[in-house]
């Protein structure tokens, strides 16, 4: 199912963006080759010796929505922008960070160096205002650039994060050493096998990875994401023990990853809290039962599919 | 209630540090080399981070790929009058698509709805309730099996999903009971 579904995702987003380039282009949303009309005003009088002059630049919002194709924006174009002149001709240089309107945003990152999103002018500057067009150098296929920028992006964010779990995984998997070695952890197994046994039949009695999963499953349910997935990893890792596959999972390998995505969280996220705050607190019971009724869902489909004939046929356990 | 809110609170408070000095103390009580145990076991941390490393580039780039190429918007379009014919907002159908694939891009996209729709509104407490009572399946199933090595999943992808689906109406349906 996986390898459907990541294949998928990666065909897909080719189409998609393929799809999105192409409408782009049959409705010219960009303008490509047609300079934007609109009306400039030099800050104090021209000074043709001076490379950079503070400007800005008008466009009504009729005007704005005629060229581009678009409803008309609540508000008329204003843009503060500076006046470049080069022997080559004048252009004006747009603020990266500015609150530019689509499309001119799009256009702009699509081209942007260095936070340095430039135009020609098309037009012989004066003091005071004048009337021209801004012509940007034409913009296409931006979503084929954006799934390629992303893919790479991504492949370097994964690799950031992998390392970044290094120093949780080294403590956690010390401290459970420890808890190993000292009998704390088959204490633990023996408290609360008489509870887990019926979820995860397969691992033999007094084995660690009951005690592994406990631990587990309590940091989630406690909202301490950091330390539960060093747990959560430590109790694949003595599943792994009890699998005679070398990269097939077994039933309580999948019990244990429901488990885990269905996330049974009693105390909300640190994430959540950071973005809504004291508001989070309202939600307190509507997270609770979501996901304790989503956590029952979890295990009675890691149950039942696992029951099916395609995935009893796999289990590395029986065959 | 409120009570019990309290109470889980302070457990979660005092949890971690129970755990990290309970640990070792106890091992001391039964005589256990703590320092030479404790070392001997972090040594493994190194090594399951980099194993890791090639099943979440695996999933972090398709799911990049897939959230840059706009196909999220298309899905939200095509999915919206089915979701809205069983009660599901057209504003909250993004955040059960993104839920599962990335947790930066669904924080993201409760931080955009608060924005829209403000703190209090239904919308934004229906997205936060999603967010809060799931986990990003693919992220999970990336750094769990991929610590040991497991490539060939079985049933584990589509049990987190049904979850996952039921979660996000559910949410809806509390929300509105709740609230609405």
């Amino acid at each position: 199912m996986l390898n459907y579904i990541w294949g998928g995702l990666i065909v897909f987003s080719l189409l998609f963006a393929l799809t999105s380039d192409v409408r782009d282009m049959a409705e010219d949303t960009y303008a490509n080759g047609r300079p934007l009309p609109v009306t400039v005003t030099l800050d104090g009088a021209l000074d043709s010796e001076a490379r950079r002059q503070s400007a800005t630049v008008h466009a009504t919002p009729a005007v704005f929505a005629e060229h581009f194709g678009t409803t008309a924006p609540d508000a008329p174009l204003v843009l503060d922008v500076e006046l470049i002149q080069t022997k080559e001709g004048n252009q004006l240089r747009f603020d990266q960070n500015s609150d530019l309107p689509e499309p001119l945003r799009t256009m702009c990152d699509a081209h942007a160096r260095d936070d340095d999103c430039r135009a020609t002018l098309e037009g012989t500057p004066v003091g005071g205002a004048f009337v021209a067009a801004v012509a940007f150098a034409p913009v296409r296929w931006v979503k084929m650039n954006a799934i390629a920028a992303a893919a790479l992006d991504f492949a370097e964010t994964a690799v950031t994060i992998a390392l970044g779990l290094i120093g949780g995984l080294g403590l956690w998997m010390g401290l459970l050493k420890i808890a190993e070695a000292s009998g704390l952890l088959y204490s633990l197994v023996r408290l609360t096998q008489p509870l887990l046994r019926p979820l995860f039949p397969k691992i033999p009695e007094g084995h660690p990875a009951m005690g592994m999963i406990v631990l587990n499953l309590t940091a989630n349910m406690l909202g301490l994401g950091n330390a539960a997935t060093p747990l959560g990893i430590k109790a694949m890792q003595e599943l792994q023990t009890l699998n005679p596959s070398e990269d097939t999972a077994t039933d309580s390998m999948v019990m244990l990853l429901a488990m885990n995505t269905a996330s049974v969280q009693i105390v909300p996220p640190v994430l959540l809290v950071a973005i809504m705050g004291l508001h989070v607190n309202q939600l307190f019971f509507s997270i609770l039962i979501t996901t304790a009724l989503s956590l029952v869902v979890a295990i009675a489909a890691a149950k039942l599919l696992g029951r099916l004939r395609t995935y009893r046929r796999t289990n590395p356990e029986t065959s | 209630m409120e009570i019990l809110r309290l109470l889980i609170d302070y457990t979660s408070a005092f949890v971690l540090p129970a755990i990290i000095v309970g640990f070792p103390l106890y091992g001391m009580i039964k005589k256990v080399r703590v320092y030479e145990e404790f070392v001997e076991g972090a040594k493994e941390g190194f090594g399951v981070a980099v194993m890791i490393i090639p099943y979440l580039i695996a999933i972090l780039f398709a799911i990049g790929m897939f959230r840059a190429s706009g196909a999220l918007d298309f899905l939200t379009e095509g999915l919206r009058p089915v979701l809205g014919a069983i009660g599901i907002p057209s504003e909250v159908v993004p955040m059960g698509l993104i839920r599962p694939l990335t947790g930066s891009g669904s924080a993201a996209v409760v931080l955009d709805m608060i924005g829209q729709h403000g703190e209090d509104s239904i919308l934004v407490k229906m997205a936060a309730t999603m967010f809060g009572s799931t986990e990003t399946t693919f992220y999970v199933i990336a750094v769990y099996f991929g610590a040991v090595n497991i490539r060939k999943t079985r049933h584990a992808v589509p049990a987190g999903l049904i979850a996952d689906i039921f979660a996000m109406f559910v949410a809806v349906y509390i929300v509105l009971l709740l609230f609405g």
